[in-house]
């Protein structure tokens, strides 16, 4: 809500600059967002006064003016034809600076000295919208005399602070002008009264004689008032109402409808103007009926758009037909026309929750219904519509009817509890503050309190039902700010806590690990597109369709929880390879999302968390991500960890492995698995745009969490010697590698240090079907200096497992 | 036998002139003292000689041995020094050539603000917790004392699965969820991805971070939560630092209030034309409050015995302030020219 400083100062005197007072009322909870200084850039307009016309000897169309600015008379070439001599103009001098980035020189018009410019609304920032009595293409001339050389500015509201505030949901009661300029009473310590109303009501009769109202729905309205103004005439509204407006960002239309939107501004109170012949009599009285709509019920709104409406959607009808939407918008069929003559204003009350929910269905935000839906008090509508009458005299544009017709079933009174100052005092950590500085913050709001401590909150601030409202209003007013901050008190005893994710310290340790060896981390959203199914070579039937859908996604692409841990990264593979970027190592621990029973509706979902590997480059192979796997694994001192060839949709049916857990020694439980890894299978790529081979790994972290070990027991390094051994096989090729290693390490026993394959080769010395393979064995003993003969015997034993195992032979060298 | 000696003395001392390098040197070694050397031979002849002439004979062999040991390992000496002096003359390398780098990677940025937070919290006592991103209506919204009327509720601003079932639009659920299973003490920290309905667009993400706090104990205040409040900005933002706290309001806290740090583009100076802060030297960071006495009481806790107070920092936003990143949408990216920088 923007509001010029000098509509506050009207109400509640301010001595503040603006920025001092806009951080002081921000610092009690009004915030103030911006402070626009409109027509900031315009400099050097003064009044001037036309002392002669004469036109100009070389140019039909110009004239030149000589204008008295008080300090000296300027000659000035101008083109308008609007002027006479005794108008007093506004001048921009020599220097001057006007909207649109306009500089004013002096200099000379067709041999003619021009030291200056009479100027016109346009060249202020303004349009003949806000000046209606503006000449079109010409100069503006002031309605009555100002001191000569004094600054225009003013005199268009171009000197104006103009606050924009930010109104809190629970505060409705400050989106209004004098709720604003009651916080600047409490803030300054000042009493706040209401402005004095008077209207002289010089219409004959009373409005009861004109209408009658009828309320038959006073859950969603709890209170109508009808006033009716009689010798209407509808024209535009004075200066200072108009600037008002439009500093305040709304649009002058005419006097009838800118004292609705005035009163809107200045109370928070929306108002609407009927033209009264629009509602039916009944037994000789306009009769007023606040009733729902029966359902698909039509009517065509003031926009001229025709509205389908429901059975809970609130109207202003009469005892015929509808007359206007409650709350919301004025029906075409009722609206103020230049022939209007008598005019009824209602001003009423509405249940927020239901001018929301009709403001949604009908898909129409208006400036009312946005005032409405965040409640206000049914008392603020006497004082709002006795105001618009008051302005209707002032303006000049109808006669007030006296009294009105007020509809209000159960009045709202103010709300009365018991409070204890001490508590107040505690809860702000402040305990030496007494109960009568306590009271008194409570006063300046308007909150009454008495000796048993017994509080009474005035209607319009429904936001205070309990103590702790209480401390909040003594918080912002003795200052948050000036609160001391001490630490937290101790907390005795240990807490027993819940998880919902997988534990910290895992977590902590697969992030390190992963970065340690040069993957970074990514972060994915969790809702992706149902085709991601088919990207991903899915069969029909595959159990990772089963998905949880999103009821109001923000589109299809993101209309379903993932189910696998893949898109997101393989998306931002895509990204990566489209920014050409050489290489990309990712990996992300995140959830995937799965429905316990479908359809969702009340039992959360499963969501384990997955550590998922994505990446492509040029040293990236199956072999360097599965290094990498074994290595993450192994910093997780996890052992026993199986490689097997394994069949995925979506990745290369030769290049995919299971990762599993192999029983150890002594155990005798099956494998379990843990996680996959492979090359993305090629048509995947090609769903993904990505034209390079890309990897994956992904891990369950549940299942990492049940093998990880935080600490190993320490073994002590060994101070013998080792011997190395280098061992050539030619060996089946249908043997695995796998194999082949578990056939040494069996008969390798403690001894048995280090295995590793440093050669694979086939090849025209190797027999056909076979394949060499040469490793080498490190062995140690960790209590003595290892004999030859001892390796010697070891070694042995190894290749005669190997052979009788495996068919391997020892390669001769 | 003398003579014998003194030739061969002289014979070692022309070759050991004559031996350029460590390879000619080692030749000579062996030719004299290895197993069958000329001077191994000499001193096994002497036991062929008679006993008076053998004493004085083994006396100038065994000199001569040791001075042929001392003198070999001086050329030696000589030898590598002079060597090593050579090849440091001419070995060189071009020391601008690029480096064999073996890359590590990084965190995410979000997260290393977390790991800074969780650092700071779990140093304090607090537990850390994660919780369901999948939510009940009942946890997101009604526990929290959240009116049924409220826009967040909205179809249009939360997403929703089922009537009952949404994906959580704060981390705030886990306070229902926790106080509901424990009794106070309690101190925690929900680091966690939320969720609102916000289209992609330069400032805002449908999923974004908040890391949640929540106290619980008897005769906590709200010097309290101001405390920590600064110690959280202090160790994010240095300890010049400061916050401003506005009165603002949240269903689940009483009073309520919003964070402001001093802007952190341009320090303070309300700049006029500074973008992050529109010249009013502060910046909006997250809301905070006492833990409202409905919530306590909605979870089984005294709120005459019991206080509390809560804050949900908005890490996304944290982390954009500590590093000066201006569009949210990069962190979802996940391109490697982005995440090499942190």
């Amino acid at each position: 809500m923007n509001i010029p400083i000098s509509w506050l100062r009207a109400i509640t005197p301010i001595e503040d600059t603006a920025a001092a007072f806009a951080e002081k009322i921000t610092n009690i909870g009004l915030a103030v967002e911006a402070i626009h200084k409109p027509g900031a850039e315009i400099s050097g307009v003064v009044v001037g006064q036309i002392n002669s016309l004469e036109k100009h000897p070389d140019a039909d169309r110009l004239v030149i003016a000589q204008a008295d600015i008080g300090s000296e008379v300027l000659q000035i070439c101008t083109a308008a034809t609007n002027l006479k001599v005794g108008d007093y103009i506004p001048v921009a001098i020599n220097g001057a600076n006007l909207a649109n980035g306009l500089k004013i020189k002096k200099g000379k018009m067709r041999g003619q000295e021009s030291n200056g410019m009479l100027v016109s609304v346009e060249e202020l920032g303004y349009t003949r919208e806000d000046y209606p009595e503006a000449p079109e293409d010409g100069i503006y001339v002031f309605s009555e005399p100002h001191p000569l050389g004094a600054d225009a500015k003013p005199f268009f509201g171009l000197d104006e602070d103009v606050f924009e505030f930010d109104i809190l949901s629970n505060r409705p009661d400050t989106n209004a002008v004098v709720g604003v300029a009651r916080e600047a009473a409490a803030l300054y310590s000042q009493p706040f009264s209401t402005p004095k109303i008077n209207v002289r009501e010089e219409s004959p009769g009373h409005a009861s004689d004109y209408v009658t109202v009828e309320i038959r729905d006073s859950v969603r309205c709890p209170r109508y008032i009808a006033r009716i103004v009689t010798d209407v005439k509808v024209g535009p509204s004075p200066g200072w109402l108009r600037r008002r407006l439009g500093l305040a960002g709304i649009r002058p239309i005419n006097n009838i409808v800118d004292i609705t939107n005035y009163v809107m501004l200045e109370y928070g109170q929306p108002l609407h103007a009927f033209d009264v012949t629009a509602v039916a009599k009944k037994d000789g009285k306009h009769g007023v009926v606040v009733r729902t709509a029966t359902s698909g019920e039509k009517f065509t709104t003031l926009d001229g758009e025709e509205r389908s409406l429901t059975d809970t959607t609130l109207l202003i009808a009469d005892h015929e037909k509808p007359i206007g939407i409650a709350g919301i918008m004025g029906g075409e069929n009722s609206r103020i026309t230049d022939d209007t003559k008598t005019i009824l204003f209602e001003s009423a009350n509405f249940d927020p929750a239901n001018i929301r929910m009709s403001a949604r269905q009908l898909g129409m935000r208006t400036d009312a219904s946005s005032h409405y839906e965040k409640g206000l008090d049914p008392n603020l509508a006497i004082v709002s519509a006795n105001r618009a009458m008051e302005l209707i005299e002032e303006l000049n544009c109808g006669k007030v009817v006296p009294g009105m017709v007020d509809a209000y079933p159960n009045p709202r009174t103010t709300h009365t509890f018991a409070f204890k100052p001490e508590n107040i005092a505690r809860s702000l950590g402040l305990d030496d503050l007494t109960s009568e500085e306590i009271c008194g913050y409570l006063n300046r709001v308007g909150i009454e309190t008495d000796k048993n401590n017994i509080a009474t909150v005035p209607t319009y601030r429904a936001d205070i039902t309990i103590e702790a409202d209480l401390v909040e209003e003594v918080g912002r007013f003795y200052g948050l700010n000036r609160i001391p901050s001490r630490y937290i008190q101790q907390v005795d005893g240990k807490q027993e806590s819940a998880t919902y994710g997988p534990p910290r310290h895992i977590s902590t340790a697969i992030k390190d690990a992963a970065v340690a060896l040069g993957y970074y981390e990514a972060r994915t959203f969790p809702f992706e597109s149902a085709k991601v199914f088919d990207k991903l070579l899915l069969p029909a039937d595959h159990p990772d369709r089963t998905h949880i859908t999103i009821r109001n996604p923000l589109g299809e692409d993101m209309r379903i929880m993932r189910t696998l841990p893949l898109d997101g990264l393989l998306e931002s593979l895509a990204r990566n390879y489209n920014n050409s970027n050489e290489a990309a190592y990712l990996f992300e621990l995140a959830k995937t999302y799965h429905p316990k029973s479908l359809p969702l509706t009340t039992e959360l979902a499963y969501e384990p968390t997955f550590l998922t590997l994505a990446t492509y480059g040029p040293d990236m192979d199956f072999l360097t991500l599965k290094g990498d796997i074994e290595e993450l694994i192994a910093n997780l001192n996890i052992i026993n960890i199986g490689f097997s060839r394994y069949n995925l949709p979506y990745t290369h049916p030769g290049k995919t492995a299971l990762i599993q857990t192999l029983p150890g020694k002594g155990e005798n439980h099956p494998p379990a698995p843990i996680g996959y890894m492979g090359e993305v299978h090629p048509k995947v790529c090609g769903n993904y745009e990505i034209e390079t081979t890309c990897y994956i790994a992904v891990l369950c972290v549940e299942a990492l969490s049940q093998l990880y070990v935080p600490r190993r027991s320490f073994t002590p390094p060994s101070i013998f010697p080792a011997m190395t051994r280098d061992l050539a096989l030619v060996i089946p090729e249908s043997v695995s590698a796998a194999e082949v290693e578990t056939a040494i390490r069996e008969r390798g026993g403690p001894l048995l240090t280090q295995v590793k394959l440093f050669d694979i080769y086939q090849g025209p010395q190797i027999e056909k079907g076979h394949k060499s393979m040469a490793y080498n064995l490190q062995l140690r003993a960790k209590d003595r200096t290892l004999t030859d003969k001892e390796a010697q015997k070891t070694l042995r034993s190894i290749v005669d497992n190997l052979q009788k195992k495996l068919g391997a032979q020892v390669r001769d060298k | 036998m003398t003579e014998k000696i003194i030739s061969l003395r002289t014979k070692i001392e022309t070759d050991l002139k004559q031996a350029t390098d460590l390879a000619d040197l080692e030749t000579l070694r062996v030719s004299v003292l290895g197993k069958k050397g000329e001077i191994t031979n000499l001193l096994k002849s002497l036991s062929q000689l008679p006993p008076d002439e053998r004493r004085q004979a083994g006396q100038a062999a065994n000199e001569l041995r040791d001075w042929a040991t001392l003198a070999i390992a001086d050329a030696k000496g000589e030898i590598t020094a002079r060597e090593q002096a050579n090849s440091l003359a001419t070995e060189s390398i071009d020391v601008t050539l690029p480096g064999r780098r073996r890359t590590i990677g990084r965190h995410h940025p979000i997260s290393t603000t977390h790991t800074q937070l969780e650092n700071l919290f779990t140093r304090l006592g607090f537990s850390i917790l994660e919780g369901p991103h999948i939510e009940t209506v009942y946890h997101n919204f009604d526990a929290l004392n959240s009116p049924q009327n409220h826009p967040s509720r909205d179809e249009t601003d939360t997403f929703y699965f089922s009537d009952e079932l949404l994906l959580r639009c704060h981390t705030s659920p886990m306070q229902i969820r926790v106080m509901k299973t424990q009794a106070p003490p309690i101190r925690i920290v929900v680091p966690g991805m939320t969720f609102r309905r916000d289209e992609i667009d330069a400032t805002h993400t449908p999923a974004f971070h908040q890391m949640e706090g929540l106290v619980v104990d008897k005769g906590i205040h709200f010097g309290n939560l101001k405390g920590m409040l600064e110690l959280i900005v202090k160790e994010l933002f240095g300890p010049e630092a400061q916050i401003r706290l506005r009165p603002s309001h949240f269903p689940f806290t009483e009073p309520s209030a919003e964070v402001d740090i001093t802007c952190y583009s341009c320090k303070a100076k309300t700049m006029e034309g500074c973008r992050v802060c529109k010249g009013s030297g502060w910046v909006e960071l997250w809301g905070c409050g006492m833990v409202h006495p409905q919530v306590l009481q909605n979870c089984g806790i005294d709120p005459t015995v019991y206080s509390g107070y809560a804050f949900g920092l908005g890490t996304d936003r944290l982390t954009s302030a500590v590093y000066g990143i201006t569009d949210p949408r990069l962190y979802f990216e996940n391109d490697m020219q982005f995440l090499c920088q942190f």
